[in-house]
């Protein structure tokens, strides 16, 4: 009797220990991405992804589900509850299962992530170099919090609570992975264009100040009008047509192979208007000429 | 009379020469660093400016970085980031060299030609020496010419743990294809 008491006090201890050490590593730094600390709360606070774009990693790639991250702020108020109940001597069941579970989903996220960043963006050399300290022990807390969860007594619910968070972060991490890695471009014909702009006006924009305009205009869909000085079939059913001005420099647009069909009636000569996503320019050492080019091009209209 | 005679072989002979030289600004650079783990790095350009002497066999590439075109976004946002070709300080891609037995191509028939060209290849700002079969082919005044190879990204100073994870290749083939009319 009196050896079970001893052990039931320990236990609650360990819980009061862990539980505060869960509290408190939630803020602390858990990962250094190029020497930027993010912390647990990070997640909650929205400075994960904002941190993420300024190390030039992705921006979040959901940001319908933005609102769901506040359900980590859950992990240090159930932390605070369950070591605020062993002090009371009362239940800490589910309590204590739920702010764990969350805990090592949220060590799983950051795990997931930073191996992104290091193998997909090149920032950093491995997730064990970026990880911190604190990452470890807000998981160990995790797990100790769950194990010493009374008056739960058998094992089998302590381990189901152990790996639901994990697993489940995982799963749900790898379909966004998934769903991130299947997306294609959005069609040229169903992107609204940032600029309309004479083929003429644009060249002497890029001429003038080739910095500027670069920025202005790199990746932003743009319809082009003008008359066209060359069109090219290509091999594989695609075509180019371009725009030149009086100095030989010019625009130049490589259109999608759904194009070819209308591509086909158009004649050097012939006024055209295109739409497509600007890469922007390069001053041509071999034909000592601008040349500004765009790409997933469509007709927009003859 | 002498001086209009004069002015015309000069016109002529000027002529001939810039003949020699052909361009094209649709010339066509694949780029395929695919692997088993992954089969989304690839893509193309098909705005490449080229040129191709027919006397001297010298033969140049530009190929503008940013208008390589993937299927994906993001990889296509990693393609062109600082981390990798960084295409904000680096816009092109050149190559410079000559197409060696350039006499045994005869451009007045029709025929197709198996050639070496060797020259300097040029990306991000690091030049390297290159060297790597080609086909030139003659077809009703058109010239064609098409070549595969392989870079060693390393020699580029493009390294990374996609490269260790095996989800870029180490050496991504390259194809380069012609047209000058």
């Amino acid at each position: 009797m009196g050896n079970t008491t001893n052990k039931t006090g320990i236990l609650q201890w360990l819980h009061l220990l862990f539980g505060a050490g869960l509290l408190i590593s939630f803020f602390l730094p858990w990962v250094s991405w190029k020497e930027f600390p993010v912390s647990g709360s990070a997640i909650a606070t929205g400075d994960f992804f904002t941190t993420s774009v300024a190390v030039s990693g992705p921006e979040n790639p959901f940001p319908k589900l933005d609102f769901s991250f506040y359900i980590f702020w859950l992990i240090p108020l159930l932390a605070a509850i369950s070591v605020t109940f062993v002090v009371l001597k009362k239940k800490v069941v589910p309590i204590a299962f739920i702010a764990g579970a969350l805990s090592l989903a949220l060590v799983t996220v950051y795990f997931l992530f930073t191996n992104t960043l290091a193998i997909d963006f090149s920032i950093g050399n491995n997730v064990w170099g970026m990880l911190k300290i604190s990452a470890y022990i807000h998981a160990l807390c995790a797990a100790v919090l769950i194990i010493t969860a009374f008056p739960v007594k058998t094992l089998v619910p302590k381990i189901i609570w152990l790996l639901l968070g994990p697993v489940l972060a995982y799963g749900a991490y790898k379909f966004g992975e998934k769903q991130v890695m299947a997306e294609t471009f959005t069609t040229t014909d169903k992107v609204k264009a940032d600029f309309t702009i004479a083929a003429t006006d644009l060249i002497k924009e890029f001429i003038g100040n080739d910095t500027a305009t670069n920025k202005k205009y790199l990746d932003k869909t743009l319809v082009v009008n003008g008359d066209a000085s060359a069109v090219e079939m290509l091999a594989d059913s695609t075509s180019t047509i371009k725009f030149a001005d009086s100095t030989g420099s010019y625009v130049i647009f490589s259109l999608e192979k759904d194009q070819l069909n209308r591509v086909k009636n158009i004649k050097a000569g012939d006024p055209v208007s295109l739409k497509g996503v600007c890469s922007g320019s390069i001053f041509s050492e071999i034909l000592g000429t601008t040349s500004i080019s765009f790409k997933r091009a469509i007709l927009n209209l003859k | 009379m002498k001086k209009t005679i004069l002015f015309l072989s000069l016109v002529t002979i000027t002529g001939n020469i810039m003949a020699q030289k052909v361009t094209t600004t649709s010339a066509v650079v694949s780029f395929d660093a695919t692997t088993p783990k992954d089969a989304l790095p690839k893509a193309e350009n098909k705005t490449v400016i080229a040129s191709f002497d027919k006397t001297t066999g010298a033969i140049a590439f530009e190929a503008a970085v940013n208008n390589f075109a993937f299927s994906n976004p993001k990889i296509q946002e990693h393609f062109n980031a600082a981390t990798w070709m960084n295409s904000a300080s680096f816009p092109k891609f050149t190559f410079t060299g000559t197409v060696d037995k350039i006499n045994k191509v005869k451009f007045k028939k029709d025929g197709t030609y198996k050639v070496n060209v060797t020259g300097t290849l040029t990306v991000k700002g690091i030049a390297k020496p290159i060297s790597a079969p080609a086909t030139v082919t003659v077809a009703g005044g058109v010239i064609s010419a098409t070549s595969t190879f392989s870079i060693k990204l390393k020699d580029y100073s493009i390294t990374g743990a996609p490269i260790e994870a095996g989800k870029v290749a180490e050496k991504p083939t390259i194809t380069v294809t012609a047209s000058f009319n």
